[in-house]
């Protein structure tokens, strides 16, 4: 095991985080490594001074005092079940829940608005023709004792008779 | 904490007793000053009250408390360079053990001045390792960080502290 490595898990053995194996690596090294047994030396001598240096006692009455704002803040609160406000959610999701939100709004908004351009800018559409009431066997005026009317079928088919007629 | 969320103020009570030692140790022993390790504690018990009803018990409550104050010990380092100050009772004159406790003074200034010389991070990562008695893995849980991380603070941490030490075995 390398110094530099040694030196960064000497705080692990000490505190026995570091399995058997590399608890033997270590130490053989630190018996052959006067740099790396100085620096075991400094950790296990700050903390016989971590655990000897007295911390002062908790001010007196900091417990009442804490609890004290908390009614005072808890009085404050509106109950939870009393209503909910698209306001106090916001304030409660995470940032990037909020970046969610604003882009499905904005995307949504987006598609209708797009939707809408496309369908107020499109042509009107040609009315439909009324579907003729004439009867279609009167229009071909196949009743024969009556004259074809001009560009008929009927006058069509007479004229090619005729002309095949007047051929013989 | 499930009892907090839904709104038992008793069982709120009983945390902070049970957890006001831990709160202000690490703020103690990080900013070096009474009312402002007193103002961080308090401001850390009360965001718990406040987030009860989002908690969710991943870690041990220590560990979840240990990292509000901590957030909160380094928002403060990050706006204001503490400044030591004398917390202990003034000596009385012919005290018989006036002579340890001058002693006791001295040694605690020392200490305070050789964490004030610390940047941040070192300075919270030494604390609760050697003073709060944290493990690796409880710091780097505290602090939000990884092992390594916290390795590498310490190393360079113990560095710095070596004058003190040597200061503290003349004494």
């Amino acid at each position: 095991m390398r110094c530099e490595k040694v030196r960064l898990k000497i705080d692990a053995y000490l505190s026995g985080e570091l399995s058997p194996q590399d608890c033997s690596v270590l130490e053989e090294h630190l018996r052959a490594c006067d740099g790396c047994r100085r620096a075991a030396t400094i950790a296990r001598r700050l903390i016989v001074l971590g655990q000897t240096a007295p911390t002062p006692p908790v001010p007196e009455g900091f417990a009442q005092r804490v609890q004290t704002l908390a009614r005072q803040r808890t009085a404050r609160h509106v109950p939870a079940a009393a209503s909910w406000s698209i306001v106090a959610w916001w304030r409660m999701v995470s940032m990037p829940m909020r970046a969610a939100a604003a882009a499905v709004l904005v995307i949504g908004l987006g598609t209708g608005a797009l939707i809408g351009w496309n369908t107020w800018q499109a042509p009107a559409a040609p009315p439909t023709q009324a579907v003729s009431q004439v009867d279609p066997l009167a229009s071909y005026s196949l009743d024969y004792l009556t004259d074809a009317p001009d560009g008929s079928l009927a006058q069509s088919y007479l004229a090619l008779v005729s002309s095949a007629q007047e051929g013989k | 904490m499930l009892a907090v969320a839904k709104g038992d103020l008793d069982a709120y009570d009983q945390i902070v007793l049970r957890h006001q030692k831990l709160a202000w140790g690490i703020a103690y022993r990080f900013l070096g000053d009474r009312h402002e390790a007193e103002d961080v504690a308090q401001e850390a018990f009360l965001r718990i009250l406040d987030a009860a009803g989002r908690y969710k018990p991943t870690a041990a409550f220590p560990t979840y408390l240990s990292r509000i104050v901590i957030r909160l010990c380094l928002d403060h380092a990050c706006k204001k360079r503490p400044v030591p100050t004398d917390n202990l009772p003034k000596v009385q004159e012919g005290d018989p053990s006036a002579a340890d406790q001058v002693a006791m003074q001295d040694r605690d200034q020392s200490i305070r001045a050789a964490l004030d010389s610390l940047p941040p991070a070192q300075r919270m990562a030494v604390v609760l390792r050697y003073f709060e008695g944290f493990d690796c893995r409880s710091v780097a849980s505290a602090m939000e960080t990884t092992v390594k991380a916290v390795e590498r603070l310490l190393a360079r941490a113990r560095e710095t502290l070596q004058p003190l030490l040597a200061k503290l075995s003349e004494e």
